[in-house]
């Protein structure tokens, strides 16, 4: 054992130790854990979907995703729905492992009909199903066993609408604009320009034209994206989820760059 | 009844020397001394309706429900003992949301109704327990279209295009037969259903009652909802209405 | 290798912890406390949100600020409010400012093996009506104090206040010694001051300011009216009193 205290027991990383309370080269070595390979319960995401996109406008919230889920870089199976209603006033949209989220799903379908048969009229607030998700994620990564997951949640109820973002570790925000993934950096910039200070007078078909727009741009610039997509409006009046939309796309350009067409050399 | 007082009902797990359950069929009078309940399967849905006597006026108008949900597309109506239709209810509820875990669909009726009767069937065998004091009506439209059940005491569980269970039954199942159930549509069948339970009620001996209704159909979209509150304000108006002329 | 494994150990644990960036502060008068934080929350180089309070209030004389992993410090707060919740339930008066301190240390100590990844400030009014700030570790370690900055910017924050709060490195004139609190006025002056520079300099930090005010019963809140954007949040006029301001901060 040696004198520095920080040492003892699990090493710490800079991100705690950020004054360098020890000498560097005494700075212990990550992933010696002795007990390390006893337990096996921490996965990794197999099927995957990309990015998931969410903006208010004037009538409520909308969202869009693709309809790929992905083998690692095989685009292994194209027209999974990736936007799920949770009763009349709510829409989930995920991104990450598929197999998870699908479990996700019977949770919350059950959660819904449960409410539905206690017979009282009540339904849930998209608030309360984001908190519910909320507690659900975080106390799966407080097991050390996440749903490996990127959530966006969407509703309106009594005229207000709702858009809230949980991920695998329970971080939770809201926010005007969200986007998941990849998304998150090509897309939030382009929908918070489009959006922002604009929530309440944004028209229905704008608000479609920029989530179109933002997955055209994803399309070309996210390789496990699909220009196969859906959008879900939730308004006063419910959730209606599109059947997939296709985008036509345009890859002359590429004639003319190296390593991108078909040159022969 | 010629053998009561034999000793052979006391127990559910006993026969009679004919070859009766005693305790099933007293458990059968209870139903009959209860509120009508009424199911009737037309050509788009269910419509499920119950004359609720109310033994007090100080009761919350619409509290005490008789008819339940076991699902979105499942209802329930109990004749009988209230506490053990609720059970019951709850009991099916378990049963819809264990299909759906399994099978990732909503349960078919025909399915819950046989799960449920054997759980019913399963309290006529034993001296320890008391059979369920309800006849329960399920009505659910599933993927292959509607269907209407009553599970008895007994356990046994029928299929019917109309049912009638309680005190009224006999002058129900009458009128419920003179109907054209296969033509019907669930609105038309819930002022049929109204006008049905307001001429079972014996207004000389009960007291004050409620009407409880609720459907199933394309027009609720598959769910088991409540009859809206202006077709049921029609349908009691109509039912009244019938009632002076019938008499 | 070819054969699908790794010649050098892969890192495989699920990390379960994140930094969301933000920074706090609190500082402590006579008879006030102000407790502050910045609104933004961020992962990495990406904004999140630019508004996730950081800053709670528990009662009408205490205030916590929570900073580091956004998930773990807002179950946290969950938390303490609802055993403050209980203590009211069960005491009928809300509990005193360093009894929620020491339960805070020992919600924290409670995780020791796997720690709530957050730096609290806690900041009102001791029940002898003069202003406290306590500050925690992540594992509950805590003392009182006069003010303490913590999070992303806690190294840019800290030295302007050890300098103009605890006077350190300037001497002070023989005919007029270092007051030992400063008023309102000028605390406020250095909480903003603090906010602005740690925006300009620390990606982290900016797009809103919360600041929370909490004044000992008795004492005017004069000087708090002039200032634009205040809101009470008390619920008792008579006794402690709680405010908030709300700035904007540079948002790029």
């Amino acid at each position: 054992m040696d004198h520095f205290p920080t040492s003892w027991g699990r090493p710490r990383n800079d991100a705690v130790d950020n004054f360098n309370t020890y000498p560097l080269h005494q700075r212990a070595q990550h992933g010696k854990d002795t007990f390390a390979e006893g337990v096996q319960r921490t996965q990794q995401p197999i099927v995957t979907g990309t990015s998931v996109l969410a903006i208010k406008y004037k009538d409520g919230i909308m969202m869009a995703a693709d309809t790929l889920a992905s083998y690692g870089s095989l685009a292994r199976f194209k027209s999974v729905q990736r936007l799920h209603a949770v009763g009349r006033t709510t829409v989930l949209g995920a991104s990450g492992d598929m197999s998870d989220f699908q479990y996700l799903q019977g949770m919350l379908d059950e959660l819904v009909t449960d409410e539905f048969t206690a017979g009282d009229g009540n339904e849930f607030a998209p608030q309360e199903v984001h908190e519910y998700l909320a507690r659900v994620m975080y106390a799966r990564r407080s097991k050390m066993n996440p749903l490996w997951n990127a959530l966006l949640v969407g509703g309106v109820r009594d005229g207000k609408s709702f858009l809230g973002y949980v991920d695998l570790l329970g971080t939770t925000y809201q926010a005007s604009t969200l986007a998941t993934g990849y998304g998150a950096h090509i897309a939030l910039p382009l929908l918070r320009q489009a959006v922002e200070t604009r929530e309440d007078t944004l028209a229905e078909e704008e608000a479609k034209r920029v989530l179109t727009e933002s997955m055209r741009v994803l399309f070309y610039r996210d390789a496990r994206s699909l220009n196969k997509f859906q959008i879900a409006k939730v308004t006063e009046t419910g959730v209606d989820i599109s059947e997939p939309i296709v985008l036509d796309t345009h890859w002359s350009f590429a004639e003319g760059i190296r390593g991108y067409g078909a040159q022969t050399q | 009844m010629t053998s009561i007082g034999t000793g052979y009902d006391l127990s559910a797990s006993t026969y009679s020397p004919d070859g009766r359950i005693f305790q099933v069929e007293y458990a059968n009078k209870a139903v009959e001394n209860s509120g009508t309940a009424i199911g009737l399967r037309v050509k788009d849905g269910i419509v499920l309706a119950v004359e609720k006597i109310i033994h007090s006026k100080l009761l919350v108008p619409d509290a005490n429900r008789r008819i339940q949900s076991i699902d979105k597309h499942i209802g329930l109506a109990t004749s009988g003992f209230q506490a053990d239709g609720r059970h019951l209810a709850s009991h099916a509820r378990g049963e819809a949301t264990s299909y759906r875990e399994w099978y990732r669909s909503p349960a078919p009726v025909k399915e819950v109704v046989s799960r449920l009767s054997m759980y019913v069937q399963a309290y006529t065998l034993y001296s320890s327990v008391r059979p369920f004091g309800v006849s329960t009506i399920v009505g659910g439209v599933d993927n292959a279209g509607p269907h209407l059940f009553v599970v008895e005491p007994s356990g046994v569980a029928y299929g019917y295009h109309g049912a009638a269970v309680g005190k009224g039954r006999q002058l129900a199942k009458t009128e419920i037969e003179k109907l054209k159930l296969v033509e019907l549509s669930t609105r038309e069948a819930v002022v049929e259903a109204a006008r049905i339970i307001y001429l079972v009620h014996d207004d000389q001996k009960e007291k004050e009652f409620e009407l409880e209704m609720t459907w199933i159909g394309d027009e609720t979209n598959g769910l088991h909802l409540p009859v809206p509150k202006d077709l049921h304000t029609e349908a009691e108006r109509k039912a009244k209405d019938a009632l002076e002329n019938f008499e | 290798m070819p054969d699908g494994s790794f010649s050098h150990p892969q890192e495989r644990q699920f990390n379960p912890y994140t930094e969301n960036g933000g920074t706090i502060l609190a500082i402590a008068g006579a008879d006030f406390s102000v407790v502050a934080g910045d609104t933004r929350q961020s992962e990495g180089y990406s904004i999140q949100t630019r508004y996730a309070p950081k800053v709670h209030k528990l009662t009408d004389r205490a205030v916590l600020a929570v900073n580091g992993f956004a998930a773990d410090g807002n179950m946290f707060v969950k938390k303490v409010k609802q055993r403050l919740e209980w203590y009211r339930h069960a005491h009928a008066k809300d509990m005193p400012l360093r009894a929620i301190a020491r339960l805070i240390q020992t919600m924290l100590y409670g995780q020791r093996f796997f720690p709530y990844y957050v730096y609290n400030i806690l900041g009102g009014i001791e029940e002898d009506g003069t202003g406290a700030i306590y500050s925690f570790d992540p594992v509950g370690s805590y003392e009182r104090e006069t003010c303490r900055a913590a999070g992303a910017a806690m190294a840019l924050v800290q030295p302007f206040l050890d300098n103009q709060i605890y006077f350190k490195n300037q001497q002070a004139p023989a005919d007029s010694p270092h007051p030992v609190h400063l008023p309102l006025q000028d605390v406020l002056s250095i909480v903003i001051d603090s906010f602005t520079s740690a925006t300009e300099r620390h990606i982290e930090v900016g797009d809103g300011l919360e600041i929370y005010v909490i004044l000992a019963k008795g004492r005017s809140a004069q000087g708090l009216e002039s200032i634009r954007n205040v809101q009470e949040m008390s619920t008792n006029p008579e006794g402690d009193r709680v405010f908030v301001i709300r700035r904007e901060l540079k948002k790029d």
